[in-house]
Order: structure tokens, then sequence, then C-alpha cells
């Protein structure tokens, strides 16, 4: 408040000083005061002001408003990012009223790039931006789910809902068949370790976010060496704007649901479903039994409770509203931001809130930042980042089998005439399992007995300096580190058993320190003379990484009083260790021409301690060129075509993610006993590879920037082809080596796609509409292998469901093809021999013609990888409403139903099934169900819920994925209340899936990052849709 | 001031860029994993490298798993007590007998048995040319030895004709040239491995390395490769010496050989070890054996589910004669479940060791036995027709198992008679395909028993990941 007064002081002065000159100093410099603002009226903080031809400017402050000593006659040149520029003459005014249009076309926005920034009109590269707008108004916990679709090239699926949950990040495809897939993270300049409980993006607060950059093409990401293949995403969060202090306060509150539920069978569907499932599997196995004998005379599993044999008197439990809740979300975030010219802050705080739609599930986040700049002189200026976060998740076993204690498939698996509580108060469930029925643990005595605790506390803190050793030649020295500490805490009391009544109690920790940190020192050169301009960046950077996970474990617990391994005997503990360092030197150089070739040349080499001493540097060059069109004598002042630039780009970079040690062989523990004692012992475990390397990435990229209409559309396209060489594998080895497996570098996998974005100011009158829309066509193939025919096998711990082979998108789904149902006995002599089969029972396809149905017959049934991807974004503005729509939606890629084969859709009578499995399934020649949904049967000697396409869906989907109705309240009113300026908002995330996948939602899978078997659902957490209602307040 | 500025930066430039201790920044070794650089130096080192060959016995493709399947459950004297269904298919194909190749239980056998082989490799290429003392050296290399041959003689009559890998290899490129040998090769180098090791090892150990190979183990093992090879009287040798060492006897209670609470003890000549306690060393026998889904009726509270691997024929409880005190010794014909109904389902009792916690027992898997040492010498005299002297031999087991001694047969009689008390004295011990593949009786027993076994079942089949690797090995014929 202080500052404020004595500003108007000095304007009054000032103002009385120019008014008493002016008589006298015609030409003298006088005061000017003004405002400016954006086309709603708000004023602009942070606007470059300039005297034309003259060194002179100042900053506009908080409310847009300026002054400055001028020449009467002087021209100001106001500037603004993502603004169109504007020269005004003084004219001899002393208040200036200047409002900015919006660029559109964002040609001068300035685009951060590796090791420094460029204007978006002289890129040469592959380069994508999204602002701060874009990412805070999807209310998540992360910034990566937040940029789902709004970027093309890059494809970010949710695979887990859980708060906080997984994401997996791909730049233009899957780049790495046993590496890294996932983008390089560098935040205000360094490169983060991707590591952390839950989703470790959790612990960035994407309020604190200036701008992310997506760098996709070799010639953006080559800069980043061994790193750089699989993309960068570059954040640079919000720094200090001279000016008076700005203080904001944004809140949101709201619930979310699950955004739909499966279709069970009720109780007496189910009894009919067992009792069919079991006589079924009697006779297939037992050809001669009697029906009519007493069920102690069947074998256990054929053998059908008695309850399901009357199954008048049984009442129905929704398992689903069992597990499932209306669950808050809630999010806090006080920023401060100001300064002077010479020194400058911006301060958050941020609380976060997320509950889960499942019960006993949620995450908290606690963040703070400071990033602080100041000059100090002419030549130095100095800044500094911290960012502590903590987040504290509790963490419920969703996924997985019902033995393995997962909730949803216990949910959903569990018989529906079970109570959720028995009228004594216990939990009601399936153990001991009796009569042929399962051992099914109740999911809520789960979801409330098993302790599952993520925390994590991470700071990120950054030091810079540079100087200015001679005009256009700047010195900057940095050094960081990235602290994380997080922790994960098991506790399973000996009440939970997924099959017993009770069971030994077992408590586990995991707890990790990972510590990076980095020195880089650049020399930054820019020069302009006559029609060129030059810039070149070199540098020397060191870095180095240390994680050191202490875990141990403990049973014999006497009681459950103490819930963590204190309570019992600790039986395991190790201190896994894991190091790795760089050392890399780069080098960039741009030089354009008359703005109108541009030449972009990149190289770095890298050193790192991953690759084998045979092979320990590695060298990444580029080189990329761009033609502005536009600026050609015939195409200047088009009214059509406003902009054009066509740019290509060929270079090469890498991949280091190929663990820490790989190249060194290593002995595994090979213990035996003797004398009735543990006797240590050892064993060659692994190759020694000293040849091993980065995998290399070779990337052309032909691209098209137009701005159409004074750049009132614009369209980016781009062709690109990504082949991804060297690639670490993990081939097979003939097992009389002594060892199945090594690695090596081999083979090929190619990425080729086109990346279309479209965007523009469909109205612009009072009733404003903008649009753009994004596309993503990418190819995904294997090229070469190791040995012909090699196949990589995968399937993320649920046998060998996908595979990797040459010819095929990496992980493409691999089984029996399912043919329908047999009909009749005639269908079933016509086709190749089925062991055991009967009619009703699923018909496999004879892949190698050779009369019998066996492992050889199992083909590609299905790709994970979408054929393309897509976002479409609508913004409507009229007054002070705002309205923006936001669509995602991905087509062609297939998902594994992984907790219907073998559970949920399993025919067997066994465990509860969706309704369709009993109520399409074939009985009787004069029933024979929809023609695909076999027998009810169990045990049956076909396997009818083998491993096939029936249970391979599609899982292309359209998400309507966010609706935001904002309203700006007027300045008036918002100065009423002694605010700048307020806004209200309420908004939908995730209100309508249009899917065909019969799972709860078609983005999640448990293969979490292992993209050779994504696409695999296992009972996931499901998305959940999101209401919230909220405000932003300035003070 | 702005030149001596200057002048600093400059210095902190020329630094700061370069790069003096590059090399060491780089060279990282893993700190909390043991790596092979300076591994197989100290007489510690070879030690804890033949620990670790014979800890591939424990591996699944043995001990741990396949040997149940190949040995028994292939045969006539279990099955598989388990509701069929999509992750067991493997196992199934050893009660249907239509193998494929990629059999897991099949492959493993391959895997693992190499794994093992490849880790007596390396022991034995490296403690030549070591400076640890000579007893030492005698001792490991003995013991690398017996194991090699041990896990070439089981890959050999799985497979038969085998690649003979008698070196370590050091390069993911060097598998592809590995042919197939002869099976007579592989057994020649079996013989001069055993022969060497028997040489080599010593006659006991202390109470802290029992379970180790002695010179006995390797003699037995060496006469059951002539056995096999129809070597009579190399067999009749070698068995009377680990006879005549008086080092074995037969316990007076058959049950007592298998007690969890009785390893090491005078009948055991070799045999895979087992403790519980939780430190990944446990036995699974009981709990695997014991009726599926049987649970706590059967295995008590926390004693796990019940695997229904291995469930004893009806042929083979009608198998064990009136009187036979070892039936009641391995195996029980039903339970009573929790809800208190008797449930018809017959399970192993040999390994039981009630209130274990699942794959935590004590029990030893037996290997060599006293009790084999005598029906193979039995056997090696009745196939020279020494029938006379075969029959007191077989006596002694049979008359420990309650049993009137047998008198009066001819040699084909005593042949079968052999082959009968080896099923019931040897039941679920893993001896059963081996025992009726060497006799040249497997076909015929089982096709008398309805089992669709054909002759190419006399070798297992060659998995199919093996085939696509090296060109050079080609499916065994009939598959």
């Amino acid at each position: 408040m202080k500052l404020r007064i004595h500003t108007l002081t000095g304007t009054r002065f000032g103002l009385a000083l120019a008014f008493l000159s002016l008589p006298l100093l015609i030409h003298a410099q006088a005061l000017v005061r003004g405002i400016v603002t954006d086309p709603n009226g708000q004023g602009l903080p942070g606007v470059n002001i300039l005297e034309k031809g003259a060194s002179n400017g100042v900053v506009s402050d908080i409310d847009g408003a300026f002054q400055i000593n001028v020449a009467p006659n002087a021209t100001l040149v106001f500037s603004y990012i993502g603004f169109a520029a504007r020269e005004e003459p003084v004219g001899g005014r002393s208040f200036i009223e200047v409002t900015l249009e919006e660029d559109a076309s964002e040609l001068q926005e300035v685009v951060v790039v590796g090791y420094g920034t460029q204007r978006r009109r002289d890129l040469t590269g592959a380069i994508a931006s999204v602002s701060n707008k874009e990412i805070t108004r999807i209310p998540v916990s992360g910034f990566d789910q937040a940029l789902q679709g709004q970027v093309p090239g890059l494809q970010i699926s949710s695979t887990s809902g859980a708060p906080g949950g997984n994401t997996n990040i791909l730049v233009r495809g899957v780049g790495s068949i046993s590496g890294g897939v996932e983008p390089l993270i560098v935040i205000d300049g360094f490169p983060i370790n991707n590591a952390g409980v839950a989703n470790p993006l959790n612990t960035i607060n994407p309020a604190d976010i200036e701008s992310i950059e997506v760098l996709k093409d070799a010639s953006a990401t080559a800069i980043y060496g061994s790193r750089g293949s699989n993309g960068v995403i570059i954040i640079t969060t919000k720094r200090g704007i001279a000016g008076q202090a700005k203080v904001e306060l944004d809140v949101f509150g709201g619930f979310q649901q699950v955004s739909r539920k499966m279709d069970m069978m009720n109780a007496k569907e189910y009894a009919a479903f067992v009792v069919d499932g079991r006589n079924n599997g009697l006779l297939d196995n037992n050809p001669n039994a009697d029906l009519n004998a007493p069920m102690s005379t069947r074998p256990n599993s054929f053998r059908i409770p008695a309850r399901y044999l009357n199954p008048e008197s049984l009442t129905t439990t929704d398992w689903q509203d069992a597990i499932f809740r209306t669950a808050p979300i809630q999010n806090y975030q006080l920023s401060a931001n100001g300064g002077t010219e010479n020194f400058r802050y911006a301060l958050s705080g941020n609380y976060f809130d997320q509950q889960g739609i499942i019960i006993e599930s949620g995450m908290k986040r606690y963040s703070a930042r400071a990033n602080v700049d100041g000059r100090l002189s002419r030549r130095l200026s100095v800044g500094m980042s911290l960012s502590p976060a903590y987040t504290d998740t509790d963490e419920v076993n969703a996924a997985g089998h019902y033995s393995d204690l997962g909730v949803i498939v216990s949910a959903l698996s569990m018989p529906p005439d079970i109570p959720v509580y028995n009228p004594d108060g216990s939990y009601g469930n399936e153990i001991p399992a009796t009569d042929g029925q399962v051992p099914i643990q109740n999911p809520v005595k789960i979801a409330k007995e098993l302790d599952i605790k993520l925390t994590q506390f991470r700071l990120i803190g950054n030091l810079f300096a540079d100087y200015e050793l001679l005009r256009n030649l700047v010195f900057r020295v940095s050094v960081g580190a990235d602290y994380n500490n997080y922790r994960r805490r098991y506790w399973k009391p000996s009440t939970l058993s997924s099959n017993q009544p009770m069971a030994p109690a077992i408590a586990n920790i995991a707890a990790t320190e990972d510590i990076n940190w980095l020195n880089e020192n650049t020399l930054n050169y820019n020069i302009n003379v006559g029609n060129h301009s030059f810039n070149a960046v070199t540098g020397f950077t060191s870095q180095r990484s240390s994680n050191s996970r202490l875990f141990a474990s403990a049973t014999n617990f006497p009681d459950d009083l103490v819930a963590n391994i204190s309570g019992g005997q600790v039986n395991s503990g190790l201190d896994a260790i894991n190091e790795w360092s760089l050392l890399s030197y780069l080098l960039r150089v741009n030089y354009g021409f008359k703005d109108k070739y541009l030449v972009t040349a990149t190289y770095r080499a890298d050193g790192s301690s991953r690759f084998g001493s045979a092979n320990r540097w590695g060298s990444f060059p580029s080189v990329s060129v761009g033609w502005r069109i536009s600026e050609e004598p015939f195409l200047k002042d088009n009214f059509l075509l406003s902009d054009a630039k066509i740019r290509a780009s060929y270079g090469l970079s890498g991949n280091n993610a190929i663990g820490n040690y790989r190249h060194i062989g290593l002995l595994s523990e090979t213990n035996y006993v003797l004398g009735n004692q543990l006797a240590p012992g050892l064993a060659p475990g692994t190759f020694t590879n000293d040849l091993l390397g980065w995998e290399t990435s070779k990337q052309f990229d032909l691209g098209v920037d137009l701005g159409l209409f004074n750049n009132r559309f614009n369209l980016t396209a781009d062709y690109y082809d990504r082949r991804n060489t060297d690639m670490l594998l993990n081939i097979s080895v003939p097992s009389a080596t002594g060892y199945t497996n090594a690695w090596v570098n081999l083979g090929e996998v190619r990425n080729q796609g086109v990346e279309l974005a479209i965007g523009g100011r469909i109205l612009t009158g009072a009733f404003k509409w903008d649009a753009n829309f994004n596309i993503t066509f990418n190819r995904n193939e294997v090229i070469s292998l190791g040995a012909e025919g090699e196949r990589i096998f995968d399937g993320a711990g649920r046998g060998n469901t996908h595979v990797t082979q040459v010819g095929r998108p990496i992980g493409s789904f691999f089984g029996h093809v399912a043919d329908g149902i047999f009909l009749s006995q005639a269908e079933i002599e016509t086709h190749a021999t089925q062991p055991g089969v009967k009619v009703g029972d699923v018909r496999f396809r004879d892949i190698n013609g050779d009369g019998v149905i066996n492992d050889e017959d199992r083909d590609f049934i299905g790709s994970p990888l979408p054929d393309y991807f897509y976002g479409i974004n609508n913004n409507f503005s009229f007054k002070n409403f705002t309205l923006s729509v936001f669509l995602n939606g991905m087509s062609g890629n297939d998902l594994f139903w992984g907790a219907g084969n073998g559970i949920l859709y399993n025919f067997a009578g066994v465990q509860n099934n969706l309704r369709a499995a009993y109520t399409e399934a074939y009985r009787s020649p004069e029933e024979p169900g929809d023609g695909k949904t076999p027998r009810n049967i169990r045990g049956g000697i076909n396997n009818n819920f083998r491993y096939s396409s029936l249970y391979i869906f599609d899982g292309s989907f359209l998400r309507v994925r966010n609706i935001t109705l904002g309203y700006n309240l007027p300045s008036v009113a918002s100065r009423k209340i002694g605010l700048q300026a307020a806004r209200l908002f309420a908004s939908v995330n995730n209100l309508h899936t249009f899917t065909s996948y019969p799972g709860y939602d078609p983005e999640v899978s448990n293969s979490g990052d292992n993209l050779r078997a994504a696409g695999l659902d296992y009972g996931g957490y499901p998305l959940p849709r999101t209401v919230t209602f909220g405000f932003n307040a300035s003070f | 001031m702005a030149m001596i500025m200057k002048h600093k930066l400059c210095i902190a430039l020329a630094v700061a860029f370069s790069c003096g201790a590059c090399g060491d920044f780089l060279d990282l070794a893993p700190p909390s994993e043991r790596n092979v650089q300076d591994f197989y130096n100290t007489a510690a080192d070879f030690n804890n490298a033949a620990v670790g060959a014979y800890a591939a016995l424990k591996l699944a493709g043995l001990y741990g798993n396949s040997i149940i399947w190949m040995g028994e459950v292939a045969t006539d004297n279990t099955d598989y007590g388990v509701t069929r269904n999509p992750v067991n298919v493997d196992n199934f194909q050893f009660i249907d007998f239509n193998y494929g190749s990629l059999n897991g239980v099949v492959y493993a056998a391959w895997r693992d048995a190499y794994n093992g082989i490849s880790r007596a490799n390396h022991i034995l290429e490296r403690i030549e040319k070591s400076n640890i003392p000579d007893a030492q050296k005698q001792q490991y290399t003995g013991e690398a030895q017996f194991l090699r041959a041990f896990y070439y003689f089981y890959l050999v009559r799985l497979f038969g004709d085998v690649p003979l890998v008698t070196n370590p290899v050091n390069s993911p490129n060097e598998g592809a040239n590995l042919t197939r040998a002869s099976a007579e090769q592989v057994y020649q180098f079996i013989i001069s491995d055993l022969r060497s090791a028997l040489g080599l090892l010593p006659e006991t150990y202390n109470n802290a390395n029992r379970g180790r190979a002695t010179r006995f183990a390797a003699q037995t093992l060496l006469a059951k490769v002539y056995l096999t090879r129809k070597e009579f009287p190399a067999a009749v040798a070698e068995l009377e010496a680990v006879i005549n060492s008086g080092r074995y006897r037969l316990l007076d209670d058959y049950g007592r050989v298998f007690a969890f609470d009785n390893p090491h003890n005078a009948e055991i000549i070799f045999d895979v070890q087992y403790i519980s306690g939780q430190v990944g060393q446990g036995s699974n026998l009981w709990e695997r054996f014991a009726p599926w889904q049987s649970g706590v009726a059967v295995l008590g509270p926390n004693g796990g589910n019940g695997g229904g691997i291995n469930r004893p024929t009806q042929d083979l409880i009608n198998a064990y004669e009136e009187g036979d005190l070892r039936k009641e010794a391995s195996i029980r014909t039903s339970y009573v479940n929790a809800q208190g109904t008797e449930v018809q389902e017959p399970y192993v009792v040999k390994y039981r060791q009630f209130g274990m916690l699942p794959g935590d027992g004590d029990s030893d898997f037996p290997v060599l036995r006293f009790a084999d040492v005598l029906l193979m010498l039995a056997e090696a005299l009745n196939e020279q027709g020494r029938t006379g002297e075969a029959a007191p031999l077989i006596n002694q087991v049979r008359e420990r198992a309650g049993l009137e001694g047998l008198t009066g047969l001819s040699q084909s009689e005593m042949r079968l008679a052999i082959e009968q008390e080896r099923r019931v004295e040897f039941a679920f011990e893993s001896q059963r395909w081996f025992d009726l593949v060497r006799t040249g009786r497997y076909q015929e027993v089982m096709n008398d028993k309805g089992y669709p076994v054909m002759p190419h079942h006399n070798f297992f089949i060659i998995p199919q990941r093996e085939i696509d690797l090296n060109p050079a090995i080609k499916q065994n014929p009939g598959y």
C-alpha cells in the first residue's frame, strides 16, 4: 500500500513539473501516463512500453497503468506476449489509453527451447506451447493429466483414475521396446528424475506453471543428447513481473463420482448361472455323472450351494455401491507477484485435496514456490527458484485379481447374495469358500484394512547467475538440485486374507532418497548485422544422480496392535543404491537471413556411466532449416496468406533410459541350505557387455506453419519419420548358454505420423468464438529385432497376451481368434479338432490350417496403440460470460479386458459375471443366445475363456473432457467488494465418454508405463466424473 | 577493475569447461549388487559359487517343479486334482499326453539344467588357475563335476541328444553355435565327470556342510548312469562299494526317511535341502500335494490352499499290497472338510508337515537313498542272470515295509517284482518315469492302463524357443 501512495505522489509531482515546463521546453521530455488493456477492458500488467528509436522503456503495472518520460512527439511501442505489438504516437497527449489485440498467430510469442528462448517466427523445429490458462482449467492433480488432448503429437493416457494416478506420456509414439519411452521433463532448465510414488509429477503444482513447451523433432531435442529421443517437455514456472504487488486467491471445490457402473447379475440370475455352470461342468468332465445324485458325491468344483437351488429368498447386494462414493475435491492457491525492475518475485502456496471415488483413497498436496530474480548490476543478474512440495496419498488396492485383494474385481466378482455386513456386524464374504465356491474377500474390508500410505517430499532448487562478458555475450552458470524423499508403507493385518479367516500380518516399508544435482555453464552470443541474425549457445554440463531405496519387511506379528514393521520381526531388508552420471558438451547455432531463411544446427556429446566402457560417449547432431515464404515479395501483403513458413529438420538423439548398470555382468544370489542352515551362494546372472550403449533416434520432420486472413486462422502441420535404432533389447539366447537373455543394442522401431493443429477466431464481435482442433496420426512398426521371427512376449503379469514382432506395432495382442460358438454337432465335425469341444462352446480359428486347434493357432488380434487421437477446444464469450468445451478422443486402439477374461466374463458360474454372460449365453438349440456368448460351464475342456479375441475390445472413445462456464465480475462490482478482479466458474470434467468398451473406462490400464503390454484392464481404478465450482480473485 | 573481473571469469570459464576427472566421474559400479569383475578369486568365492551350483537343484525346472510333472504325473502314479483352466493347460498336457512345444514345465527343465551346468562350468574354468588351497580346490572341483554330471544326466534322459556345453559362454552370440551332441557323447562326458568327482570328493562332511555331494553320492549316481546304459557289471561294482562303505542303512521306519524333522538320516545319500523360517529356502511339497482347495481342513490355519498336484491314482493306491506299511506313510484317500463332510480325494502325506506356512517346509526332496542302492543292485544282478542274489536285496526293502520276502522268482518275474517294488517304495520321489523309460516298459505299462502313450514319449518335446533361437536344434522325432 505504501508503494502505491509513493507512486501517486510521484505522479502528481511529475504532472506538476510537466505542466510548468511545457511552454519553455517544447522538445524536452514530458511525463505521459496511460493504461493498457486487453480487448475485454481488463488492465494488462507486464506490457513492455518503449520509446521508438530510443532506449527508454517501462513496464505496465498490475492495473495496466504506466508512466514514461518521452518527447511529446515520440511514438510508443507496446508489446506483450500473445498480443500484437502496437505503435502509438504520443501526439502531445499526457494520458494515453491503448487496447492491445490478441495475436492469434502468436508469432511474436517467445518460445522456450533447450538452453534458451526463440521467437516462434524464427523456429525451425517442431515445438508446441501450452499456456497456464489451458493447464489450470482442468481440476486435476498434475499438469500431465491437464495436457491430455491439447498438443498434437503428445499422447497422454490416464491409466489410473486414482487421486494422483499414473499417466502414460508419449511424444510421437512408442520409441523403445525395453528402454524408457517417456519424454524428458525439464523444469526451469533442470532435467528432473521422474522419481517418486504414485505419479511423481503431482509434486509440481500446475498453477505455478507459466507455460509448457513440448519439443518433438530432432532439431529441438538433439540439444538434450542422449535423453532427447522420447521428446522433451519443458516447464517454465511463473516469475515476478515488476510492478505493484498482485495478490491472487484461486479456490475451487466440488465432488467426484464414478462415471458409469457395470451391469452385473443380481442374486437370482447368479443362482441360475451357478446351477448351469456347475451342471454343465460336471457332465463335461464326467459324462456319466447323474445330475440328481447328492451334491456330496460330486467333485468339489461342481457342487452347488443349497441356497442357489432355492434362490427365491435371496436378496441382491450392489457391491459397486459398496466401494464407490461421492468424493470431495478442493484446491486453494494463494500467490503474490511483483517487485521492481531490479528485484522481482513470484511466491505461491497451494493446498490440494482430492479424495478418491473408491472408499479409503485420496491424495493431498501441500506446496509452495519462491521464484526470485535480481539485477545486481548492469552486467550481472541472478535468480533463484525454490519449490518444496509434500504429497500424502492413501492408496487403495484397486486393481488386480481378487486373490491379490484387488478391490474392484473383488466387488464385481462377489456373489451378489452376500451382504456387505452380516447381521452381527461382521463383514460378509466367501471365506472359507465351500461347496465349489471360490474364496473372495469383502472389498470394503480390504479397502478399510489394507493400509497403503505413500508420502513424498520434493524440493527442487535452482540458482543461476548471468554475466554479460561483452556486449551480446552472456555467460550463465547454474547449479540446481532435485531432492526427493518418498516412502511407501504397506500393512496387512492378520484379519485380512484373500482366502482364509486369518493370515499372518505383513508389513513393509520402502523409503527412498533420490538426489539429482546439476551444474550447467553456458555461453550465449547474439548479434544482428544488417540482414543477418546470429545466435549461438555453447556449454558444458555435468549431472549426477543417486537413488537409495531402503526396504524392510516384517512378519511374525504377535498381534495387530502396531501397524508397521516395528510390530513384527523384520525378515528382509535392503538398501538398493542406484547412481548415474552424465557429462555433456553442447552447441547450437541459429542463423537467419532477412528473417526469411533460417538455419539451426545443434550438437551434443554425452558421456554416461550407463554406457559400457568401450562405448562411453555418444554424439547427437541435428540440423534444420526454415523458409518464411510469406516474406518473399510475391507473397508479401497477401490478404489470404498472412504468414507462411516451411520447416525441415533431421537429427539424432538418444535414449539413455537403459538402466544404470546393464553393461556390467551381475552375480545373482543363489542361496542354498547346508547343515540345515541358510548357505549364501552366488552365480553369474547376466552377461557382461562393454559395448552396451544408448538407443539412437533418427528423426526427419517436415512442417508448415500458416496464418490466414491476417492471422485470424492458423494452421500447423508436421510429417515425421522417427526411426529408433540400436535399441536396448533383452534378446533371448539359447538356454544352453546358461542364460536365457542378454542385453544388446539391436533392432529398429519406426514411428511415422502426421500432426495437424488448426485454430482460429471464428466470431470476433460481442459474441466471441475461438476454436482449435488438433489431431495426430501415428503408425508404429517394429522394423527389426534380434533373431528372425523373434517374438517378445509380455502381459504385465497376465500371461503372454502381447507380442512385439517385426512388421507389427509394439505390444500387439496375440492369441486365439474366437469365431462365435458352435451351434450344432455338424459345425463341430466340419471344424478343425478342438479337444473336448461341445455344442455351445467357443469356436477357435484354425490359423495354420493343420486341422488341430492348439498354441500354433494364435494370431494378431489387435493393437493397443491408436490410429489417431485428437482434441477439440471451443471457447465462447459474451459480455462477462465465458464458456469452454473441450473434447478429446482416441480411435483405433484395442483393449484387453483382463478382468473379464477369467473372472467377470468367464461364463463359469463361479464368480459373479456381467449380466450378459448369463442372459446371452447358449443354452440349447432353441435358446442359442446371441451366437457369441458360450454356454455357462465351469472347468469345460474347451477352455472357452482362454485368452482370445473374445476379450479384445475396441477402445476408441470420445470424451467430453471438460466444460467450464465462467463469469467475470464487472470491474465496478469487484472493486466494490475490494477486489481488483474476480471470476466465478463452474466446471464438469469427464461428463460423458462415448465408447463401446464394456469395462469402466477405455483409458484405464494395469500395465502402467509398460508399453509392451499396454491396454490391459485388470479392474483398474476408473476415472471420476468431477463437478467443481470456484473463483479467482485478485487483490 | 573490470579487466580483473574479466580475467577471473575467463579462468572460471576455463575451469568450468575443462574436464579433468571425466573418466572417474563416469565410472560407476553397482553399490548394491555383486558383479562378476572381482569374483572367482578366493576360496570363499569358490565356496559361494559351489553353493550356487547346488542351488540350481531347487530351480523350477528341476526339483522346484518340473521333475514332479515329468517324473511322476506323466506316469500311472499320479494326476492333477485341479479344475482345468487356461493357466494350467501346460500341466494337463502331462495327463493328456498332448505335449505342446510351448510347454513351460518342459522348457523350464531344459533351461534350468543348463543354468546349473553353466554355474558348474564357470567354477571349473576359473578354479584350475586359482591359488586356493588344494583341499578346497579338490572338493569344489569334485562338487562342480558331480553337479554338472547330475544336470547332464537329467537332460540326456529327458531329451536325448542335447548340446554339450563344457565351458562358460561369455558372449550372447556364441549360443547359436551349440549343436546337439549325441546321447552317447553326453553319457561319456557324464561318466568322465563322475569318475573324476568320486576321486576328489570327501566321504563325509562336518555338520555345517552336510548336504554337499560325497564320494558315495557320486558313486551312486554313476551306478545309476551305468544301469541306464545297461552296463550292469560296472553298476554292480559302484553299488557294492557304496554298500560296503557301511555309512548307509535302511531306517526301520519308512516314514521317518522323509520326516521333515529327520534330515541327513542314515538312508539318505543325496537329497535337495530345504529349511523353513521364511528365508526363501522352504519346501512346498506338502502344501502343493495337498488336495486342491482343501485349505484349513488338511493344512491347518495359515497352511495354504492345497495345490492338488501329484494326486495318487486309484491304480497306484491299489498297487500297495495288503499290509504294506508304506501306504499309510505315503497316502491318504480322503479328508474331512470344514463342514464335517468326508471328501474322497486322495493325497500325498509323505512330506507332511502340519502347521507349516505354504512353501516354507523343512522336508528335503530325496534324490539318492539307500533303498535305491539296494534295488538298483538287485536290478543289475538280475539282469546278469544273478536272480538269486537279487532276492535278498529286494527283500530287505520289503521286510522294512512289513511285507513277506519273495522267493523262487524267475528272472522275468524278478524284473516285474523290482518294477513294482520301486513303484511303491519311491512313489512321489519322481523316479517312476525314469524307471519305466530305463527298462523300456513305459509305453507298454501305460497303454495297458489306457493312457495314450506313444513311442516318442520316451523323450520329451524340445522347447520351441530353443529351436527358434538355434536352427541347429531339431525337434525330437514324433513331436
